[in-house]
């Protein structure tokens, strides 16, 4: 589809313009990061880098235990990310491709749970994990009350949905079992799909805040949004270091969507049916 | 398929790792220390003095380890001590914010601070009385001053120079201020590059501005005589607040920064407005930013008129630890020891200095790290002497409530109100009284009063 001059030039001028305003506050994040306590309450605020103090992370490091934290909230969003993608491609896969009885009024249960304000759900949440089960200040407890997502189910589901009827037909005619089915085929091609719940699920997962902070109390065990928290002091809030923990902070996520991304754009590419 | 089996592998070797780590287990030993937890809520620069503080108080005896564990905002602290009541997943010692004291009395989880003290025959005689006042209900100490501040006139002296005004002598009423003020704000041709005054937009302020102008926030003196039952902050000493700031406001002379009080403080900072009022505790903090750009001038907290400043005073804030009952003994008599230790004269100055937080015990001017220290940054000592000069009445006790979080989030929205012209002074109030009102009424009736 050919473009004239004019309107290529238009659209990428809107492309540039909109690029820049949603990448100046990660821009602006990284250049407080290595900025000194002085530079951080210049007004008006630079524009270009007025310094280069990689001593901010050092600081970020001595405050908080930041590579701790960050090993922490990877295994965890890790471990969250994994139960989401198995849990949901076999409940998706159930309602997509199974008939059973009372079928669909078990996915609106599963739907009715995203209505539940997580607000609600914290309390109960760490009365069963902290008192009952004592699973504190490990990565069961952590995890547990997060290894099933509703949204992830009812987004395969839809995906599966979009399979053509054929293929699954022509599948069984040539014998193909249902978890053979599932593994073979329905996952490869839903590929965009799962590359969309992985990265999903990790963020908010690695987002986390209230959660770790109710059910850790070790060092150890604690995850990084619980470390920005300790970078912040109402009193004397250093942009610059809060900001070197922030850059941190954000580079898992950075990984992770170059991964994802190229799951997601594999996936739209994969076969379809043929003829 | 191999390497199918070799993720599955390795994920549930995660997940036995993880049930391998063992959950840390706070118990007493019968023979060796006792270890013992305490949870706080300072971050920063601050939070590292604390754990610092921790650590001197386990080397200086063999008795008791003691671990601090930093538990997010005063707010998620309090979020996290409550829902941990259920399961005794609490501390020995906890640092809460003034406005708890009510709802942690009420939860009747805090062993009095007053037993141990009587126990121990502890002399308290050298201890600020405005500030263990806050923390004294019914004649008991409950809670043991930590981090003990107040909020002053912080000005930019450069400034004053540069406007005419005499930067030794700050402004003392709301109409000096807004004199100053007008005098202080520039303008380049519309927009305003520098206004003369500025607060941010914190429930506190409201509370300790209603204190320091003699009036009362909550009925039945504070809810200190009796249990509180209604908001009484839309008195005409509150009215007369609100017009004030509206008053600036509209005259182009304060600025409003927003809710956020780092954000004003960042604008006082940048030199963007000439005087604001802010704790004590970030006195630190506005030193070493004005360092080498302009003078920093301190000065008590503006009142309505010149015969307030005899009649009352500022409330107190900050935090206080408590020793929670339900621990073990032993972790309570630990827990007791970190307290005497953290009100020492020694531990007291070094706090002083790190922070800005001003000493409970007056013998921590003695210490010659403190002595040294004032007299470098005499800053330090305004908040001090506006404590000393105050008395020791119920409008400075403060008030106690178990919703004050509440209704200091609900007094924010009233005068955002007011400054955005949404109601006046004396309609905003008033339904925010109504509203806090219903809040106490509730309040007290799960309670079971």
């Amino acid at each position: 589809m050919k473009r004239s001059i004019p309107n290529q030039i238009l659209l990428y001028v809107v492309l540039v313009v909109t690029a820049v305003i949603v990448l100046f506050p990660l821009y602006q994040a990284i250049i407080t990061s290595l900025a000194s306590e002085a530079d951080v309450s210049n007004y008006p605020p630079k524009i270009l880098p007025s310094a280069f103090r990689l001593q901010n992370f050092l600081d970020a490091m001595t405050t908080a235990p930041i590579p701790r934290y960050l090993l922490n909230s990877i295994i965890q969003a890790s471990i969250v990310t994994t139960s989401h993608l198995i849990l949901a491609s076999l409940a998706a896969y159930a309602f997509a491709f199974i008939e059973f009885r009372f079928k669909q009024f078990f996915f609106l249960l599963f739907l009715s749970t995203m209505m539940i304000p997580w607000e609600a759900t914290i309390i109960p949440n760490y009365m069963t994990i902290v008192n009952d089960l004592r699973l504190k200040d490990n990565f069961i407890g952590l995890t547990l009350p997060y290894l099933a997502t509703a949204f992830g189910t009812f987004m395969l589901r839809q995906f599966f949905l979009s399979i053509p009827r054929d293929l699954y037909d022509a599948a069984v005619i040539d014998g193909c079992g249902r978890i053979r089915f599932l593994i073979t085929i329905a996952v490869p091609l839903a590929r965009p799909a799962l590359g969309t719940l992985a990265v999903f699920s990790f963020l908010q997962t690695y987002n986390q805040y209230l959660w770790p902070l109710l059910v850790t109390n070790d060092q150890n065990m604690r995850t990084v949004q619980i470390g920005l928290a300790l970078l912040q002091d109402q009193e004397r809030f250093l942009w610059n270091v809060v900001m070197a923990g922030v850059v941190m902070i954000l580079l898992p996520t950075f990984i992770l969507f170059i991964v994802g991304n190229r799951q997601l754009i594999r996936g739209l590419t994969a076969g379809a049916v043929k003829g | 398929m191999k390497r199918k089996m070799l993720f599955v592998m390795v994920v549930l070797s995660l997940i036995v790792s993880a049930c391998a780590t063992p959950a840390p287990v706070v118990e007493p030993t019968a023979s060796g220390p006792s270890k013992f937890a305490f949870w706080h809520a300072m971050g920063g620069t601050n939070g590292e003095a604390v754990v610092e503080m921790m650590k001197r108080f386990n080397a200086s005896q063999t008795a008791c380890i003691g671990e601090a564990v930093f538990q997010g905002s005063y707010d998620d602290s309090l979020n996290k001590l409550k829902a941990g009541l259920q399961s005794k997943d609490i501390p020995a010692a906890v640092q809460m914010f003034d406005l708890a004291t009510q709802v942690l009395i009420d939860l009747q989880v805090i062993a009095p601070m007053q037993d141990f003290v009587d126990a121990d025959k502890f002399s308290l005689a050298d201890y600020e009385t405005n500030v263990l006042g806050y923390y004294t209900v019914n004649g008991k100490l409950y809670g043991m001053p930590f981090n003990t501040s107040n909020p002053m006139l912080y000005y930019n002296k450069d400034m004053f120079k540069a406007a005419g005004l005499d930067p030794a002598k700050p402004p003392r009423t709301y109409a000096e201020v807004l004199d100053a003020a007008k005098k202080l704000t520039k303008k380049d041709g519309d927009k305003v590059t520098q206004y003369g005054y500025s607060m941010a937009i914190y429930g506190w302020f409201f509370e300790q501005l209603l204190a320091s102008s003699g009036a009362y926030y909550l009925d039945n003196a504070n809810g200190r005589d009796a249990r509180a039952t209604k908001a009484t902050f839309n008195n005409p000493e509150g009215v007369a607040i609100l017009k004030w700031w509206k008053e600036g406001y509209d005259a182009g002379v304060f600025g409003n920064f927003g809710r956020p009080t780092a954000d004003t403080q960042k604008a006082f900072d940048a030199q963007q407005t000439a005087m604001m009022i802010e704790s004590t505790a970030g006195l630190r903090s506005r030193l070493s930013a004005a360092a080498g750009k302009f003078e920093l001038g301190t000065g008590f907290l503006p009142r309505p008129d010149e015969a307030t400043f005899t009649k009352s005073g500022t409330i107190i804030g900050g935090a206080s630890v408590y020793i929670l009952k339900d621990r073990p003994q032993a972790e309570q008599d630990c827990a007791w020891q970190f307290v005497k230790f953290t009100v020492s004269p020694d531990i007291q100055a070094y706090w002083h200095t790190a922070s800005g937080y001003y000493p409970v015990t007056k013998k921590a001017y003695d210490i010659a790290t403190d002595k040294e220290w004032v007299a470098k940054y005499p800053q330090f000592l305004t908040a001090v002497d506006q404590l000393h000069a105050a008395p020791n009445n119920r409008y400075t006790q403060g008030a106690l409530t178990g919703v004050m979080p509440a209704a200091r989030a609900r007094i924010e929205n009233a005068i955002e109100e007011v400054v955005l012209g949404k109601s006046t002074p004396q309609q905003a109030l008033d339904a925010a009284a109504t509203d806090v009102t219903k809040l106490i009424a509730d309040y007290n009736k799960s309670v079971g009063k």
